[in-house]
């Protein structure tokens, strides 16, 4: 199959303005990885350029060295990274044979520079956020590895966790 | 443009990549190469995207190579003259078969693309989208293999370098043992002989990848190549320069009494 199934977009914050014929256009970009036990799926301190939601699998989160959540499948991390190809905040393993679905910046970016309409409804989104993380509202969260400011991954129950 | 072809055909390296096209140019010029296939980025991009057609002409095409098999990266901006990728892009060794190769595409492409090769790209400024070809060829199964220099890349000195171990070179490339060592000058006339310690030695594995297996303790310290055997890769050496020019790093394994060349690239930091 080609691309991820657009419900598993509609669980990430940065898309959530997006209706459902931009959400398939996204989707369409996606890949699937595989990792094995152990793999390092994304490294704390590495420069990224794919964002990652799981298909099957669990994953962990290290910050620091020290492990500080599980994601699994439907959760998703590296998001910012599609935007400013930041640093990784935090290493993320597989904890198990992990299946996921990925794009790149290299491919995420031409779709955005092509569609000025998404491309407004995720600056609205990443500014919403901004302001949230600001005012330290408990806002929608982004994932354990890519959030505007260093976030430590989310563990609140029913919300997504962020990661760079 | 999606392409996959015989090696010997792979001419443009901006469509299979710079590895792919030396090894097609070393066939053409009748350099022992094994056989194999080239693959354009964008046929790649497209078995990763899991593109049925794409995924059937490959398998297709890589099928008259039996197996096992050996599937590299030959990105079209990799092995340049200021930058070397080496060891940033996946090699998949001991594929099983055709049937196996589209997932090794896949994990190629996305390797190209993984943090470590990303931020590599961008301490060596060269922050675009990798163009992954990929190489496909029959896996050798080596009594001996290793690298070599056509000019000592520490002293500058013009001799050869040769560094070899058992089994496939993974072990010499991946630093596993310490590997015999071994100076030839233009003419064949060698120069010194160290033996290494050459504990382990990497293996196909009949379930597919590569294992590392002990070496018998009488040839830890043997050495793995006699004096015809580096005749032989001097030769080789010469006729890689005539072909693409001086001071190249090599990659060459010895399989059932006969040398085949791997690969052969710019060496990017010349020595002293």
């Amino acid at each position: 199959m080609r691309g991820v199934p657009i419900e598993a977009l509609r669980r990430v914050p940065l898309f959530a303005d997006l209706n459902k014929r931009e959400l398939q256009q996204v989707a369409r970009l996606f890949k699937e990885r595989r990792f094995p036990s152990g793999e390092t799926v994304i490294k704390e301190g590495s420069g990224g350029a794919a964002f990652f939601v799981i298909e099957r699998g669990e994953a962990k989160v290290f910050v620091g060295g020290k492990e500080r959540s599980t994601l699994g499948p439907g959760e998703f991390f590296g998001e910012i990274a599609l935007i400013d190809q930041g640093t990784r905040m935090a290493t993320i393993t597989a904890a198990g044979d992990l299946v996921c679905y990925g794009v790149t910046y290299w491919d995420f970016r031409p779709l955005v520079e092509k569609n000025g309409v998404i491309g407004w409804k995720l600056l609205e989104r990443m500014a919403r956020m901004l302001r949230e993380n600001r005012d330290g509202a408990s806002a929608p969260q982004t994932s354990a590895t890519s959030a505007p400011s260093p976030a430590a991954p989310s563990t609140k129950p029913g919300s997504p966790k962020i990661a760079k | 443009m999606k392409q996959a072809v015989p090696l010997e055909k792979a001419l443009d390296a901006a469509l299979f990549g710079s590895k792919a096209v030396g090894l097609g140019q070393a066939i053409r010029d009748g350099l022992p190469v094994p056989p194999g296939v080239a693959l354009s980025g964008a046929i790649v991009e497209a078995v990763a995207a899991s593109e049925r057609r794409a995924i059937k002409e490959v398998v297709k095409i890589v099928k008259p190579l039996g197996g096992p098999l050996a599937v590299r990266s030959s990105a079209a901006d990799e092995d340049g003259a200021s930058a070397s990728f080496a060891g940033q892009h996946l090699t998949l060794l001991n594929v099983p078969s055709s049937d196996e190769v589209g997932p090794a595409v896949s994990e190629i492409w996305w390797s190209a693309n993984s943090d470590s090769a990303i931020t590599y790209r961008k301490r060596v400024g060269l922050f675009t989208r990798p163009n992954v070809g990929v190489v496909v060829q029959a896996l050798l199964d080596p009594e001996a293999a290793g690298v070599m220099f056509t000019r000592n890349p520490v002293t500058g000195d013009d001799e050869r370098v040769i560094e070899a171990s058992w089994g496939l070179g993974e072990a010499v490339v991946a630093g596993l043992v310490i590997p015999d060592h071994f100076r030839v000058d233009r003419a064949g006339q060698v120069l010194e002989r160290k033996p290494g310690v050459k504990s382990i030695a990497v293996r196909s594995n009949p379930k597919g990848g590569t294992v590392q297996e002990d070496v018998s303790p009488d040839r830890v310290e043997q050495l793995c190549l006699d004096d015809d055997d580096l005749a032989e890769l001097n030769r080789l050496a010469g006729r890689c320069e005539q072909i693409y020019g001086p001071n190249r790093d090599i990659e060459w394994a010895l399989a059932a009494g006969k040398l085949y060349l791997l690969q052969c690239r710019a060496v990017t930091r010349a020595g002293a």
